[in-house]
């Protein structure tokens, strides 16, 4: 697919036959891109956006196997070259608020030069006398530890910092959990069986247990059981006490 | 006695930058200007030393010389780890453009930026949290800390090197889709 592209652009000079390229070399689509402009001495205002578009192509298909969630990224601006590269075909250009005609390339050429400045920003910043790697002050030694010195000054950054550090050390995240040991009506419809394997009791007598969850957990057992004719609910006399029974099944 | 030599014992017996008011609360006899002078003499004697006199984070530091690098380097057994560049370039569009958000960094990168990462410039105090965008989802805004002036042997942001043509605002507004974006010097954020 990618070397027809290649076959009908001319005058780029590049080949399929230029070394393979290795995405773990890139921090990303852009700067894939800046390097085959660069390297190709493309003018980045008017990128031959079919010449790129094949070759980013390329480059992206030799990749195998294809680590999707490492070229995600890549894949979206394939994507979006792709449809740069159909709008330039439109014989109609787009036309702006002010008349001009839209290049559709402006947005991406914006984001290329973008990048390259932060890109050689951070070039250089590697490149300064950096403490620790090129520059040293005196450390404290050891036995100095001993010296009463003032503590440090407060501030937030450093206690962030050191908070972090801790964190770190803890190895994660540091969570308190409160626990509340919860009853499920499930295990007291068991206890209640259990309860009632010596024959019947009174509802009273069930409800036998201190403390209120207990009690509403107990009476939803009971009419969980009863529902599910577990249980035999026996009340003799109007306002008299009620029996619970267990129920034989056959 | 001398003030150079006053200032010089307290800053080569301190160990993290001294700074001028520290300076002036310690020397109490001497005006601003006359410190100031000091510390250029100071400067300037040890321009020609394995050791230099710096002016980093808004304090007054001894610090080797870069050029020496290599032997004092060998006093210790672990090297420094190297920056990866995914690391240095996220550091350099926070450093530049703070303060900015994840989003606006991976869009002017192209890609995700991991929380590994992110973490691990916090860790060096390279970074840190400056406030939260008010957005939809109250992105963390994200500055340079202290750290990163010491440890790249700066003075202020200021000193950081112009980039060639700073970025045009309505360009990046089109790639990151912000409604607002700060305009580059953002002065308040600015650590002095």
């Amino acid at each position: 697919m990618t070397a027809g592209v290649q076959a009908t652009e001319t005058g780029t000079g590049i080949s399929s036959s230029s070394p393979a390229i290795h995405l773990d070399a890139f921090e990303g689509p852009l700067d894939v891109l800046l390097h085959l402009i660069r390297e190709q001495k493309m003018d980045i205002f008017d990128i031959p956006i079919a010449s790129l578009t094949g070759q980013y192509l390329e480059i992206l298909d030799a990749q195998q196997p294809l680590d999707l969630e490492f070229a995600g990224d890549y894949l979206v601006m394939a994507s979006a070259l792709t449809q740069i590269k159909s709008r330039m075909l439109l014989p109609r250009p787009e036309l702006g608020e002010d008349g001009e005609a839209i290049d559709p390339r402006a947005e991406l050429v914006a984001q290329l030069l973008a990048y390259e400045q932060y890109r050689t920003a951070a070039e250089e910043m590697n490149e300064y006398a950096r403490l620790g790697r090129d520059i040293f002050t005196r450390s404290i030694f050891p036995e100095a530890s001993e010296v009463d010195r003032p503590l440090p000054e407060p501030d937030l950054d450093g206690l962030l910092l050191a908070f972090r550090q801790v964190l770190k050390r803890v190895g994660g995240e540091v969570r308190h959990h409160v626990f509340m040991d919860t009853m499920s009506v499930r295990k007291q419809m068991i206890l209640v069986l259990e309860r009632l394997k010596k024959g019947g009791m009174l509802l009273e007598e069930l409800l036998d247990r201190p403390g209120r969850e207990v009690i509403v957990i107990t009476f939803l057992a009971l009419l969980e059981l009863w529902r599910e004719q577990a249980i035999t609910v026996v009340q003799e006399v109007c306002f008299g006490s009620i029996s619970i029974l267990p129920k034989e099944r056959a | 006695m001398s003030l150079p030599l006053r200032i010089e014992a307290v800053i080569f017996a301190s160990d993290s930058p001294v700074s001028t008011r520290k300076l002036r609360d310690l020397v109490e006899d001497a005006a601003s200007a006359d410190i100031r002078q000091a510390l250029a003499e100071l400067q300037t004697h040890y321009s020609e030393r394995g050791i230099r006199l710096r002016e980093v984070a808004g304090g007054w530091q001894f610090r080797s010389a870069p050029e020496f690098a290599n032997i004092v380097r060998q006093l210790w057994k672990t090297r420094p780890p190297k920056l990866s560049r995914s690391m240095l370039e996220t550091l350099a569009i926070i450093a530049y453009r703070q303060p900015a958000t994840r989003a606006e960094i991976e869009a002017l990168r192209g890609v995700k930026v991991s929380s590994s990462m992110v973490a691990a410039l916090q860790d060096r105090g390279w970074i840190k949290v400056l406030g939260r965008k008010e957005v939809p989802g109250r992105p963390h805004l994200y500055g340079t800390g202290k750290a990163f002036l010491v440890d790249f042997g700066l003075n202020t942001l200021g000193d950081l090197p112009d980039i060639t043509e700073l970025m045009d605002h309505d360009e990046i507004k089109t790639i990151t889709e912000n409604k607002k974006t700060e305009a580059a010097e953002e002065s308040e954020t600015l650590e002095t």
